[in-house]
């Protein structure tokens, strides 16, 4: 029997829409800031956001009518990004199976709208359609911000197979057009790959390079330290797991060594959270620092079933971040680092759980009523759950905070003249760095 | 219309079927904690205590339970519990005995323990009974007995005790009277009249519902009257004027459509200038209605389900009722007086429902959901409670703080513009997280 966490969700439930038929690990997207595409198996795919009506808000889950998906088709995964400036668009993908009887054909579809004035809504961009035909069975329907060689940057398409390969989809300018581009030339830590990979992530970091962690069918991991100017592969790990890997997270976190407690707030630790399907979820700490030669286990995430998915991010606005497991067993699990200087420090601690009554599947937090609170959305096997974070206490800590926020400024008013209060104002960050020893 | 998904409930074992009105929710104990109180149709009466998925205390009774009841029959200020089977008799159960005695002394002894087993009274009552309400209908200050019939009849009892006698079985129920329906009587329930006194209320089909009057606290000589129909008086004559039959206007399909009603629900504090109690209609074609006792209509809501028990039950802590109705597929809605609607799905058919404060757990009573499966199991849901019924941001919640403003206009940030005071309140929550993203 799992134990309960030591604190309650601080999350309740605002909406639930019941889809028609079930969802997979691929099957959510953020399209926009305050939308979510979610695919179902049956070749739907469902909008999701609140709607802004006479002071009241409204959940809105609206079927989404994509063209050039047949009756017959499953959708395996879908994505959805915004292009990177300076040009203007969203841009959606979506993998499926056509199983016309004889032969099953899986295709690529990617939307977007040229037209000005159209880039950005949704109705307008499903009827605009590029449809690629694949010679693989798709997994994963990744999207990272590449690096052109004229000095821009270009948001691009990666598209794990059961080939073996990952492939590469890159906007041709010229043609007004995404095609496949071989992804050695810019992904050289992709090429040769071990298995089919199941899940991708790549995070950039600070000088000029990017971290790239891959888990595989066969549960091997492999995370690369690429240098984008070139690019050429500065150093790799591997790691093989006995089961296939479900997720592979990189995310940032604040160092914490024993015996520091004036640790400074910059000083970053890159972190590698892989999730499996029978195995206990694990962190590799510190990946720059020490490879994947300090592994962390998140105690009792083998408990629930496999770990379908999860999420790196700072749920109790304190600005260290916390993990978010979602199980085939029913239960989000909650996990935060332990900060207190000893023997545990860096240990994860689970936090709180959280029962749903199927299955989770994908896990987004994002701004769905705009109101700079974010939500968590929470793609189970029925439907989609949104759970909102107690409305009350947070208001009470945004005037609590904003309350800080003046007292500080009228004791910089009496020491500092005026011109220094404007640029305080203008840089909330070094407030909050400034407030937070304190606390 | 928002849905939700309740996920936290515990299953009680039931091996039996009952009649719908055979399950209530009350103290049948009197240790200020709810249980639930369950009749079968083979006779036994079965009251489940907290989480405890086996009943705390069974009794057997004769014949077929169609109605369960707890409450002060006696005027002794104290709960019974009262079972009534449809060969009509009425059972009277003293629980708070059995419970006193549990947990004073652990070594009874079985022949107590047998005795105690028998009801506190019996009497035979007229047969084909279908719903009891136990209340105060005449504004006495005194509870009575009410028993609807198979037979569109509906009977008022009085307990009745020599003062001066300490036999328990010397008291009996004494007939009050009689009235005599159109149509048959779904539920029994007493809702303050545009006076301020209690008025008996019953559904008839097709949306109607029936006042009842109760004749003799007019002719204020009760003493006198303890035959039914014994009067004298013309039976068309008397039923003309003690039946005032209303008929709600609106989108009835079918004037026989089942129907049920509630009465009493609260107004919350708000509600003090108005005597007016409000009551609310569902028929089994899916009508909702909700109205005061002045006949003025709240709100009425159609919707696709066949709706066939109706509750009230606080699920917002705010002191008003909201209403609870729940269809035969398990489709569940509670309604604000607003008329805001949230809906959540029980995945299985609905036996017999009910909902209420019941103490499930930590020791104290919590809004719960009651329903009676299929499949030899009651499902409570327990803390079903919502913070609020209609979805809201956080601008809003902090639109109510008079601080908000003020402090707003300290900072020079216009408390009009959206997007900047979302990215105010965004910077504040996650702000000392934003830079640690790279990504």
């Amino acid at each position: 029997m799992l134990c309960e966490g030591k604190e309650s969700c601080p999350f309740v439930e605002d909406s639930f829409s019941r889809f028609l038929s079930q969802s997979n690990i691929y099957g959510l997207c953020q399209a926009g800031e305050q939308e979510l595409l979610a695919a179902s198996l049956k070749g739907r795919v469902v909008s999701f956001r609140y709607q802004d009506l006479q002071q009241k808000i409204r959940p809105v889950a609206k079927e989404v009518q994509f063209t050039y998906i047949p009756v017959d088709a499953e959708i395996v995964s879908i994505d959805a990004f915004n292009k990177s400036p300076p040009n203007r668009g969203l841009v959606v993908g979506i993998t499926f199976i056509k199983d016309s009887g004889d032969k099953a054909t899986p295709f690529l579809n990617i939307y977007c709208d040229y037209e000005p004035g159209s880039e950005f809504n949704l109705e307008s961009i499903a009827q605009s359609c590029l449809n690629l035909e694949l010679q693989f069975t798709p997994f994963q329907l990744y999207h990272t911000e590449v690096q052109c060689e004229d000095g821009g940057s270009e948001t691009v398409f990666l598209l794990s197979g059961h080939d073996q390969r990952i492939h590469l989809y890159k906007e041709n300018a010229s043609l007004h057009q995404f095609e496949e581009q071989p992804v050695e030339k810019l992904f050289p830590e992709l090429q040769d790959l071990p298995s089919n990979v199941l899940w991708l992530d790549v995070l950039r970091i600070p000088g000029g390079r990017r971290l790239s962690a891959f888990g595989c069918q066969n549960g091997c991991v492999e995370l690369s330290l690429v240098d984008y100017t070139g690019p050429e592969v500065v150093q790799s790990w591997r790691v093989q797991q006995d089961s296939p890997i479900s997720t592979v997270l990189l995310f940032p976190l604040t160092r914490t060594g024993p015996g520091d407690p004036h640790q400074r707030a910059d000083d970053i630790g890159y972190n590698l959270l892989v999730t499996s399907t029978i195995e206990m979820a694990v962190v590799y700490r510190d990946v720059q620092e020490y490879g994947v030669s300090s592994p962390v286990c998140l105690s009792e995430s083998d408990k629930c079933d496999a770990v379908l998915c999860a999420l790196v991010t700072d749920l109790d606005f304190d600005g260290q971040k916390e993990l978010l497991l979602g199980t085939y067993g029913q239960e989000l699990l909650c996990y935060k680092v332990k900060t207190s200087v000893g023997e545990e420090a860096g240990q994860f601690q689970l936090l709180w759980r959280r029962s749903f009554k199927s299955p989770l599947l994908s896990i987004i937090y994002l701004d769905l009523t705009g109101d700079g609170l974010r939500e968590l959305a929470v793609l189970t096997l029925k439907g989609l759950h949104i759970l909102q974070h107690s409305l009350s206490s947070t208001a009470d800590l945004v005037l609590q905070r904003l309350a800080d926020r003046l007292s500080k400024q009228t004791v910089g008013l009496e020491v500092q003249p005026n011109p220094e209060l404007d640029t305080e104002e203008r840089d909330p960050l070094s407030t909050d760095e400034q407030r937070s020893p304190s606390n | 219309m928002r849905s939700l998904s309740y996920v936290q409930r515990v299953s009680l074992d039931f091996t039996g079927t009952l009649f719908p009105h055979a399950i209530c929710i009350g103290d049948a104990d009197n240790d200020s904690l709810n249980e639930i109180i369950v009749g079968d149709t083979s006779g036994k009466l079965h009251v489940y205590k907290n989480d405890d998925s086996k009943p705390c205390i069974t009794r057997t009774c004769t014949g077929m339970l169609t109605c369960v009841g707890v409450g002060d029959i006696c005027n002794k200020g104290r709960n019974f519990v009262v079972a009534v089977g449809a060969e009509g008799w009425f059972h009277l159960f003293d629980l708070s005995v059995v419970a006193g005695a549990r947990s004073d002394s652990s070594n009874q002894q079985e022949s107590l323990f047998s005795d105690d087993q028998k009801p506190y009274f019996t009497q035979h009552i007229p047969a084909n009974t279908k719903v009891i309400l136990i209340s105060d209908i005449d504004g006495d200050g005194l509870s009575e007995l009410v028993v609807g019939y198979t037979d569109r009849v509906v009977r008022a009892f009085r307990w009745d005790e020599p003062n001066d006698s300490s036999d328990p079985s010397s008291g009996q129920l004494v007939p009050l009277k009689k009235w005599l329906l159109e149509g048959q009587v779904d539920s029994l329930s007493v809702n303050p009249g545009p006076d301020g006194l209690p008025e008996l209320m019953v559904s008839q089909p097709g949306c109607g519902y029936a006042i009842l009057e109760c004749t003799w606290t007019q002719q204020g000589s009760s003493e006198e009257e303890p035959g039914d129909e014994a009067p004298p008086t013309p039976g068309s004559e008397g039923h003309s004027r003690d039946v005032v039959l209303h008929l709600t206007t609106g989108r009835i399909h079918n004037k026989n459509v089942s129907t049920h009603l509630i009465g009493s629900i609260s107004r919350g504090s708000k509600g003090d200038s108005t005597k007016c109690g409000l009551f609310a209609l569902c028929t089994l074609d899916g009508t909702l209605k909700l109205l005061d006792s002045s006949e003025q209509l709240m709100w009425s809501v159609q919707v696709d389900h066949q709706l066939f028990a109706l509750q009230k039950l606080d699920v917002t802590g705010d002191g008003r009722e909201e209403v609870v109705a729940c269809a035969w597929d398990g489709q569940t809605y509670i309604i604000d007086h607003n008329r805001m609607v949230v809906r959540f799905q029980f995945d299985e058919n609905v036996n017999a429902f009910c909902a209420g404060q019941y103490a499930c757990k930590d020791g104290k009573n919590s809004p719960c959901l009651v329903y009676v499966s299929f499949n030899q199991k009651i499902y409570v849901y327990w803390r079903v409670e919502l913070e609020r019924m209609e979805p809201t941001h956080l601008l809003r919640v902090l639109d109510e703080r008079p601080e908000f403003k003020a402090q707003l206009e300290q900072l020079g940030v216009d408390a009009g513009d959206t997007m900047a005071v979302r990215g105010l309140v965004g910077e504040l929550l996650y702000g000392h997280a934003l830079k640690n993203i790279c990504k």
